[in-house]
């Protein structure tokens, strides 16, 4: 299409501005976590690693990441123990009204996490599950559970359904279909996932904002409220050490399922 | 009866899932399967009891707690009444709120979608070997905590940041330029944010766009800029649709941004709604505001579902539009 | 989940039919909320060692007959009975059936070899065995080479011989196979067609195959059963099939089809002569009818001989009542198609259109517009029954789009 040079070259560059504009904060915090100063400036003026020991330093953020790990990691566990099934259910059975079950499946995607984020803390407070981890745990189920429908619907609609009666014909009984044939099929759509929830998990903000508290604070929030008042390298290195935590994620679930798949809208 | 067709229409419409037991004529003895009711409800019972208590209870419970009455000091009088809405409503603070979130919500969708559209239009295109590794790098973003990125965007707008240092050092600026703690950097640093999502969605809705429709139109005479604009640009418009509703509906709702690049001086629903709840305690109010948020998001949807549905006439042709 | 602990009691088969291997009494399959049963009330059997190919359109439930001797869908009503025993209550996985699907239905993540050994792990082989058997089906399969690929690393031909041989490894009472060679393109799905007969009769096992493919009906199974709307029309052999439809569906269906709407005018001896409006009188072989009757004749195209109209030929429409009946009509067009001819000739003057099939080559060709003699063979012309909403005459009419074969298949068919 585009044979005129100099139109190739406008396009190029135009893409290139375009790719610089859309990852000039990670390059940015790439460099600022390097820099040697105590403040934030750009660009840095001297090079050291310093930033990468405050952040093992601040208690605060110590906490931060033990509380979202812990967070992450059960949010990941239930949200796979109760989507892998209803995700079976909707793309293996027929009964009535399954699309509506669907949508109500996945109307969560829909609701801002603003809004989420104050329903919660009316309904937690009284209980009170508020600062507690059951609390955060069950308060990012409810926005990792759609997704993992979703990733594991799309895996298990992938999966050729004939394989499973293959299965059947060839003297597996339900249970071992499942087990042997069903789940393996859709693999890589459990891991992908798994890396979904266990990241929106650990970076969840604003919804942990309002069921969070002193006691368990996770990074997101410890790192917010330290923004807020303070800026110095530190959290660049934060946020590098988090960026290559999502880029690992990034090409598992690219390698395991093809990112598009598991993020389309 | 020709060669070519497949037993594809043969499979009758049935249970996907194996056998069923048969209706209980006589002497039909089927094979004993699990009725594919009992085993649906078994299946989605777990994840149906965790949606309940952690999404579908809340939002009931936020609607009661805008009827209740906030009193002084956090103190909440269970009631029933529309006091607290007509409160909101008949504050111009709260109005000067929605009407900044609209706002930011109207020029974040549009600064995206200009930007976001060269990109996906060329990823959906490029026959590059680097296509992937691209794609990955426009879309990663979106898995990238976006306090991390908003953090960036305060090293790169901010006063001491890479911008005003760079006028600075060039001398064509006497003072730093107002980049940080107002709206402007708030829409620089959305528009970032958001790119990833809108790519993602238009490349999905490109489906129509083909390579030989542009050869088509380039081979019947049509120059560059007229394909662009009597092809390209019509054949797209379901996915930049999808991808304005997107990027709306998230701005219009998002947080950490309008915080923390915000400074404190950029008021929009969603810092509106924290501050009340958190910071002053009043419930009642900051459920009212979720509810308005709420319905906002209805009426954004419902628009799209009408604008969607105009597109998809034109391209089907039928009066009546199918969904 | 539970299973039937036992299976179910021995049943002898029913009085009238015939002993086979497999045999299917009155099987019916009603949706609920559809209209109409799928399949409605099929009898019939399989001989030991024998392979019945179910033939039929999209929609005909022949791919429901075979899922439900599978077991993967239970029948409204009827019975499934192999070597008399009733196996109807049986659930698929004790069914013991080999089943080879459309779509190959392999797992994507086992190796060929791990997918083969998975019916022998099921029946819990020992590894030794196991490892034996799997190598043993996969030479079957001539795919002994490639035990350790991964299944996305075949070609479709590749895919269906793994499938067979993880079919045909548990050595399973009945090979099932469901439209095995629609997915491969012509030229492997000769080779495989082939490849399918071998290895069932080097086996020697029992097999049913379902296609829509009236070829490879005809030229891989013993026996063919033509499905229509549910209903078996007929089983025969291939033979029986092509040369002596039951009816008009199989007529036209299994390979390409004159019918010629007429009255039955009389019997002569065996053979049933019958006034056909434009043509004239024809005899025809079949089950007699009484005269007056309305009936039809069927003619394939390729068994009418061709021949230039001479001034002194015998006069157009005058049956001899014996082996040939000289008919004159005009050609419409010829179509050359490397191997054949194909023409279109109207009898008479404003007679019936006929599709004729000649080879092409040694014969003279006739241009269009030229006149023609028609004959043929007396075992060519079989009498079949009317159309059903028979208004009088009207099928039978000049340029009746009955004349006009059923199953324009792009080869041209001889069993």
């Amino acid at each position: 299409m585009n044979t005129h040079p100099a139109g190739r070259i406008l396009r190029a560059v135009l893409l290139t501005l375009l790719y610089l504009f859309l990852l000039a904060p990670i390059i940015v915090v790439f460099v600022e976590s390097f820099d040697d100063s105590t403040y934030l400036r750009f660009p840095p003026e001297g090079f050291t690693l310093d930033a990468y020991r405050q952040v093992f330093a601040n208690a605060d953020f110590r906490s931060g990441i033990q509380v979202s790990a812990v967070t992450a990691a059960v949010t990941t566990l239930l949200a796979l123990v109760t989507g892998v099934p209803a995700a079976l259910a909707l793309t293996r059975l027929r009964f009535r009204g399954r699309d509506a079950v669907e949508s109500a499946f996945l109307s969560p995607l829909l609701v801002p996490h603003i809004v989420l984020g104050l329903a919660l803390l009316v309904l937690f407070a009284p209980i009170p599950l508020t600062d507690t981890y059951w609390g955060l745990i069950l308060a990012h189920l409810g926005v990792t559970v759609p997704y993992v429908v979703r990733t594991v619907s799309a895996a298990l609609a992938g999966a050729d359904p004939r394989a499973e009666e293959a299965a059947r014909t060839l003297g597996a009984g339900r249970f071992t279909v499942l087990r042997r044939v069903t789940l393996p099929a859709a693999l890589p759509g459990l891991v992908s996932g798994a890396i979904i929830a266990f990241l929106l998990s650990f970076d969840e903000t604003v919804i942990s904002l309002f069921v969070s508290g002193q006691s368990t604070r996770p990074l997101p929030v410890a790192v917010l409220q330290y923004v807020e008042y303070r800026s110095d390298p530190s959290i660049a290195a934060l946020s590098v050490c988090l960026v290559l935590l999502s880029v690992a994620a990034v090409v598992v679930v690219e390698r395991s399922l093809g990112l598009r798949r598991s993020l389309r809208s | 009866m020709s060669g070519t067709a497949t037993a594809a229409g043969d499979t009758v419409p049935g249970p996907k899932g194996g056998p069923r037991t048969a209706a209980s004529g006589d002497g039909a003895r089927a094979p004993r399967g699990p009725r594919p009711g009992r085993t649906a409800l078994f299946l989605l019972a777990p994840g149906a009891l965790a949606l309940l208590f952690t999404y579908a209870m809340p939002l009931v419970w936020v609607v009661r707690m805008a009827l209740n009455e906030p009193l002084d000091g956090g103190a909440i009088r269970q009631t029933l009444t529309f006091g607290t809405f007509t409160q909101v409503l008949r504050d111009g603070h709260y109005w000067k709120v929605i009407g900044q979130t609209l706002q930011l919500g109207v020029l974040v969708t549009v600064f995206t979608l200009l930007l976001a559209y060269p990109v996906a239009l060329f990823l959906a295109r490029t026959t590059s070997r680097w296509r992937s590794l691209l794609m990955a790098l426009a879309v990663a973003p979106l898995l990238i905590s976006s306090v991390a990125r908003t953090f960036g965007w305060m090293a790169i707008l901010g006063n001491q940041g890479l911008i005003n240092k760079t006028l600075q050092a060039l001398a064509l600026t006497d003072g730093p330029l107002p980049l940080a703690n107002n709206m402007t950097g708030v829409v620089i640093a959305s528009v970032e944010i958001y790119m990833p999502f809108a790519i993602l969605a238009m490349i999905s809705g490109f489906g129509r766009l083909e390579p030989e429709l542009e050869r088509a139109a380039a081979s019947l005479g049509a120059n560059r800029l007229a394909v662009l604009r009597r092809v390209v640009l019509p054949l797209t418009l379901p996915g930049v649709l999808t991808a304005a509703l997107l990027v709306f509906v998230l701005s219009l709702s998002g947080y950490v941004t309008p915080r923390l690049i915000g400074g404190g001086r950029v008021f929009v629903l969603a810092t509106e709604i924290y501050d009340e709840a958190i910071t002053s305690l009043n419930w009642p109010v900051a459920a009212v505001l979720s509810v308005l948020l709420l319905v906002l998001f209805g009426i954004v949807i419902v628009l799209y579902q009408r604008a969607q549905r105009a597109l998809e006439r034109r391209f089907t042709g039928e009066k009546g539009a199918s969904r | 989940m539970a299973e039937p602990t036992a299976p179910a009691a021995a049943t002898p088969a029913a009085g009238g039919s015939p002993a086979g291997h497999l045999t299917l009494e009155g099987l019916t399959k009603t949706y609920p909320g559809q209209h109409g049963a799928a399949v409605r009330g099929i009898d019939l059997s399989v001989e030991r060692g024998s392979m019945l190919a179910v033939l039929g359109p999209s929609g005909c439930g022949k791919s429901t007959t075979l899922r439900m001797i599978a077991g993967l869908v239970a029948p409204t009503a009827g019975r499934v009975l192999v070597d008399g025993r009733d196996i109807t209550g049986i659930p698929v996985h004790r069914r013991d059936m080999g089943m080879v699907f459309q779509s190959y239905a392999l797992f994507p993540h086992l190796d060929v070899a791990r997918n083969v050994a998975f019916g022998l792990e099921m029946r819990k082989v020992s590894r030794s065995e196991r490892a034996r058997r799997v190598a043993e089906a996969l030479d079957l399969v001539r795919l002994g080479h490639l035990a350790d690929r991964r299944i996305a690393q075949l070609s479709g031909g590749q895919q269906q011989r793994v499938a067979l041989a993880r079919a045909l490894v548990v050595r399973p009472t009945l090979l099932l196979l469901d439209e095995p060679l629609s997915n491969l393109d012509a030229q492997l799905r000769g080779e495989m067609r082939d490849e399918i007969r071998r290895i069932q009769q080097e086996t020697g096992i029992t097999a049913v195959f379902v296609t829509h493919d009236q070829h490879e009906a005809l030229s891989m199974a013993d026996r063919v059963a033509v499905l229509a709307q549910g209903r078996l029309e007929q089983i025969g052999t291939p033979e029986d099939v092509y040369e002596r439809p039951a009816g008009r569906f199989v007529a036209r269906f299994v390979g390409r089809a004159n019918l010629i709407e007429g009255t039955v005018a009389g019997a002569d001896g065996p053979r049933t002569v019958v006034e056909l409006p434009g043509v004239g009188r024809v005899s025809a072989l079949g089950e007699p009818r009484p005269a007056g009757a309305r009936a039809a004749v069927l003619l394939r195209p390729h068994r009418i001989a061709l021949a230039p109209a001479t001034a002194d030929g015998p006069a157009a429409g005058v049956p001899d009542g014996s082996s040939a009946a000289p008919l004159r009509g005009t050609v419409l067009s010829a179509g050359y198609s490397g191997e054949s001819l194909a023409y279109r000739i109207r009898v008479g003057a404003a007679g019936p259109v006929l599709d004729v099939e000649r080879p092409a080559g040694p014969e003279a060709t006739h241009a269009p517009g030229t006149e023609v003699l028609l004959t043929w063979d007396a075992s060519a012309a079989r009498l079949v029954d009317a159309a059903e909403d028979d208004r009088a005459g009207a099928d039978s009419a000049p340029g009746a789009a009955d004349a006009v074969p059923a199953a324009a298949a792009p080869h041209g068919v001889t069993p």
